[in-house]
């Protein structure tokens, strides 16, 4: 068993383990897995809320860098698959710039500002 | 092991020609790039425009992008269908194609150009044609601004 390293980063088991930071949720949005649009977009509208800016100047980095979009897109809102639903349930968390995104299964995308609380 | 040996048949397996004479160049073996470029219909679009032009600026190929999937003329896409093509070209498929060498994107002009792999994308594309996606090879074809009127 290792520990985890406390040293600011976000892991993805638990995002809360740096006790010095703080979220405050800025932003949320619905996705619409039957809809036009794609995950990609929903989360960059989220993002672009959070920041107070137009999706379009939503630019650096793209958020293909930071997470595996399509990835989520399967394992939460994929096609059936022979023998039943592969919906997965639960939450994806990463890093955004200094955001917290978590995607929820139930197509809630969450925007979180991550302020430092001040050092102990 | 000897069984019923056939000294004809095994003789011209001996000589027939080695494995690697038979395989088609390398280049046709990369087929990764073509599946991963092609993989996802904004990316077919995309790669569609490219057979007609190989230079194009990321707003032009949202609004056409976005005329061929909301099935309207160019002038008639709104600013919302603009801005979710856009936002996901930018965000999800042109870095997806940099990163197969397809295309490469000057981020100071917003410019996409094609790459290295993209001449075997688009032979594919060409080559697959309307078999697979009727309706964009017909779009891809078709020149939306002469219907207008």
């Amino acid at each position: 068993m290792s520990k985890r390293s406390n040293d600011g980063t976000i892991d993805g088991d638990d995002p809360t383990s740096g006790s010095d930071m703080h979220q405050t949720q800025v932003a949320q949005r619905h996705y619409e897995s039957n809809g036009q649009g794609e995950l990609t977009t929903a989360i960059v509208y989220a993002i672009a809320e959070a920041e107070g800016v137009s999706p379009r100047e939503v630019k650096s980095p793209p958020l293909y860098e930071s997470v595996d979009v399509p990835s989520i897109e399967d394992a939460f809102f994929g096609s059936d698959v022979a023998g039943g639903s592969r919906q997965g349930i639960g939450t994806v968390e990463f890093q955004y710039t200094n955001y917290l995104v978590k995607v929820r299964s139930d197509g809630w995308i969450q925007v979180y500002e991550q302020t430092e609380t001040g050092l102990s | 092991m000897a069984g019923e040996p056939d000294p004809d048949e095994e003789a011209s397996f001996d000589v027939s020609a080695s494995p690697e004479k038979q395989l088609p160049p390398p280049s046709i073996l990369e087929i990764e790039p073509v599946y991963e470029a092609l993989g996802h219909p904004r990316r077919r679009y995309l790669c569609y425009t490219l057979l007609e032009d190989t230079e194009w600026s990321l707003s032009d190929l949202a609004t056409k992008i976005a005329a061929w999937e909301n099935e309207v003329p160019e002038h008639a896409v709104t600013e919302d269908q603009r801005e979710e093509v856009y936002v996901s070209l930018y965000h999800a498929h042109v870095p997806k194609l940099i990163d197969e060498d397809v295309v490469a994107f000057d981020e100071a002009t917003e410019t996409i150009t094609t790459a290295e792999h993209a001449e075997q994308v688009l032979a594919a594309l060409e080559g697959m044609g309307a078999s697979l996606d009727t309706n964009q090879e017909t779009h891809a074809r078709s020149d939306m601004d002469e219907q207008e009127e």
